[in-house]
Order: structure tokens, then C-alpha cells, then sequence
């Protein structure tokens, strides 16, 4: 079989913002079943990754946005790109990402980036929600099936364990199941 | 970090996805093809991105499938030297640190690209592993200033540089396992290192002067 031939190498560079638009596009999302969306689980991990960045919260809006007003302080394309993946918070951050940015850039101007920054992309959202309320539906699904499990769990073991609230209606469920039989 | 990749492949498609669209069969013969795989120079492939030709369909004498030959974009993972990325502290020896980016773990920074000047803390020998280059890196910033890199924050490196060994003939036992793809990360930079080092830029500076 022949092997694959490179055309052509770069044919562009990906903000994060846009790979992970191609994942969201392909349907996935932080569900925890991950079976119906077409996306594999090496592209998962980077899903995973890039919806803890600061991409997670950006729009095309905003990025076009950033890129008209940033035209003016003549950044090089990798640099922009930097900033848009990594969203500096301080003037520090952008000593590592801009080269010889005391050189090019008076300190003035490094915070004028900053405000820039700050004011078209959106921060990204706090964490520490791990109980979103529109996934409610598929929340309480797998806390069922859990509960199934429980009780079943619970019926081979024929042991009588402190009952949570969530499982209650499945175990009378079991109970009526176990006195007919 | 990422950039798309143009190629043109030759492959056969297997009679079983003869009865999908042939984009769609191709699509997932691609992806079983390229998927988390580093082709040499170009980078880990992250995903097939779209398809932009499929030419042929010939059989050839003694194949029992019919060849296309596929041009396509792949997303690849590459990140260019002195690139920001941020990252999860995986390990932390003697040696140097390992970080990992979820999908992509051989990331290193050696010792002597760590801030300068640091120093090394082993953690007490554990009986059951005996060995003693677990520990953490200390950055002394300050007379009696010590910041420690203790994998909770994330880590801000810069990208060294990026290389793709060789694949061995024979793996030398008791070796790490092969990586196809390396990065080598430095941490001594402002801005660099720990997330929380750089709380807030207007503080440090208000230090400083």
C-alpha cells in the first residue's frame, strides 16, 4: 500500500477555540454517557482538555472582535494566537508570549493589551459545578440506574443497610417484587 | 498548538462499509488509520477534520477491495518552539518534571530549565517502592521565598523544542516506553511555572519596585 503523501503541511493554523468548535459541532459535550456522539475517545481526551481552557467560554463573535482591535499593536499571527489560546491575565503573561516584548511594547501598551483582552473574551467560567441544572434529566437517570443497582446489590446480599433517599421508590419497587415471589 | 495538515492517501476500502455513503466509510477508515498516531515532523493527529476528494475505486488483481485514493485535512497536534501551554503536573523526580495535557503526556522539563535558583525536597523513601527520586521542586524567588511546584495549579511551560526519536529496532528492557513525539518544556520565564506564582501582574510588580 502506498504511503500517505504530505500536500501540504500547515495548511493553517486552529485556535483552540475552533477545534474544540469541531468537536461541539460533531456533538460532543460533557454528557457522561459518550456513546451517541461520533467522536472518539483519543478526541475526547483533547474535548476534555480544551473545555477546561479559556476557550471554553469564547464565541466567533468575540474572537473576530479581538482581532480587529488588535490589529493595531502589530502582533505577529503566532502571538495573537497565543493570546487568544492562553488569555493572559497580567502584563506577565505576556512577557512569555510576546518575543522581546520589553523592546516592542512599553508598559503602557502591555496593559492596554490586557484591558483589551479582558473586555472581548470572556473570562471563563468559574468552576466547581459539577451539578448543572439543564443536565438534570440525565443526572437523575443514571442516579437510577445506580439505585437499581443498589438494591440489587442489597438483594443477593440479603443485608439491611441504612436506605438513601434517592433509591427509596426502587426499593419498594424490589420489595413488592420479592413478597410475590 | 494545532494546525490542519493537507494529505493524500491510498487505501483500500473494506467490502463490510461498502453499503455506506462512501464519505462516511472513508471517514471512519481514516480515523481508524490516523487517530492519536504521530507521523514524523507533522505532529499527533487529533482528528480527521474534513474530506476533500475521493478519487479511483479500482480493484486491483489479487486485492479483494476497492482502492481510493482520499485527499483530506487532519487536525494536528504541533506545537511550535516558544509556544505557552498550559499543563497538569503528571510526575515530578529528580530528574526534572513530567507534564501531561490529558491527551498528550510526554512533556519534560529537564532541571536546568527549571527557575533559577531551585532545589530539590525527596519525599521520605516509601518501603514499598524503594526508590528515592519521587519529591518536589522548589523555586528560592526571594531570600527565604520558596514556591513549590506541587502539581495543584496548572503549569504554564514553554514549548524548547519538539522531537520525534527514532523508532528503536530492539527496546532496551527495563527502558521507559518508546515515545514517538517529545516535548521539552521550560519553565524559567516570567509568567512561567505554577499558575498561582503569578497571582496577580500588579502585585509582583509593586514588590519589585
Amino acid at each position: 500500500m502506498p504511503a500517505a503523501v504530505l500536500l501540504q503541511a500547515n495548511a493553517g493554523a486552529l485556535t483552540n477555540f475552533e477545534v474544540l468548535d469541531f468537536f461541539r459541532a460533531r456533538g460532543a459535550s460533557k454528557d457522561p454517557t459518550r456513546v451517541i456522539a461520533k467522536v472518539a475517545q483519543s478526541e475526547y481526551k483533547v474535548y476534555d482538555y480544551l473545555v477546561n481552557s479559556p476557550a471554553c467560554s469564547q464565541s466567533r463573535q468575540n474572537i473576530n472582535e479581538f482581532l480587529e482591535k488588535v490589529k493595531k499593536y502589530d502582533l505577529a499571527k503566532a502571538e495573537i494566537l497565543s493570546v487568544l489560546n492562553t488569555r493572559p491575565a497580567g502584563p506577565v503573561d505576556l512577557f512569555a508570549i510576546i518575543e522581546d516584548c520589553e523592546a516592542r511594547f512599553p508598559d503602557e501598551v502591555l496593559q492596554e493589551i490586557i484591558e483589551l483582552v479582558k473586555k472581548t473574551l470572556p473570562p471563563p467560567p468559574v468552576e466547581m459545578d459539577p451539578e448543572e441544572i439543564p443536565d438534570g434529566n440525565e443526572e437523575t437517570a443514571t442516579l437510577e440506574h445506580k439505585g437499581d443497582k443498589i438494591t440489587e446489590d442489597q438483594n443477593e446480599d440479603e443485608e439491611e443497610m441504612d436506605q438513601g433517599d434517592e433509591i427509596s421508590e426502587d426499593q419498594n419497587d424490589d420489595g413488592e417484587q420479592m413478597d410475590t415471589s | 498548538m494545532f494546525y490542519l495538515s493537507r494529505v493524500e492517501h491510498t487505501l483500500p476500502l473494506p467490502p463490510p462499509l461498502l453499503n455506506l455513503p462512501i464519505r462516511e466509510a472513508m471517514h471512519m477508515e481514516l480515523e481508524k488509520l490516523f487517530l492519536d498516531k504521530v507521523i514524523a515532523k507533522f505532529g499527533l493527529c487529533i482528528s480527521v477534520y474534513d474530506i476533500r476528494s475521493i478519487e479511483g475505486g479500482y480493484i486491483f488483481p489479487g486485492d479483494g477491495a476497492p482502492s481510493f485514493t482520499v485527499v483530506f485535512n487532519l487536525v494536528m497536534f504541533r506545537p511550535f518552539v516558544g509556544e505557552i501551554i498550559t499543563a497538569k503536573l503528571l510526575s515530578s523526580t529528580k530528574d526534572g518534571l513530567r507534564l501531561s495535557l490529558g491527551f498528550f503526556d510526554d512533556i519534560y522539563v529537564p532541571v536546568h530549565m527549571l527557575p533559577i535558583p531551585h532545589d530539590f525536597v525527596e519525599e521520605p523513601i516509601n518501603s514499598y517502592e524503594n526508590d528515592s527520586k519521587k519529591g518536589k521542586w522548589v523555586w528560592k524567588y526571594d531570600e527565604g521565598q520558596e514556591l513549590e511546584i506541587d502539581g495543584i495549579d496548572e503549569i504554564k511551560f514553554r514549548v524548547q523544542s519538539v522531537s520525534y526519536p527514532p523508532i528503536p529496532v530492539e527496546q532496551p528492557k527495563e527502558s521507559k516506553p518508546f515515545a514517538p513525539m517529545l516535548i521539552t518544556g521550560s519553565l524559567d520565564h516570567d509568567g512561567l511555572g505554577p499558575v498561582s506564582w503569578w497571582p496577580d501582574a500588579e502585585d509582583i510588580e509593586e514588590e519589585q519596585e
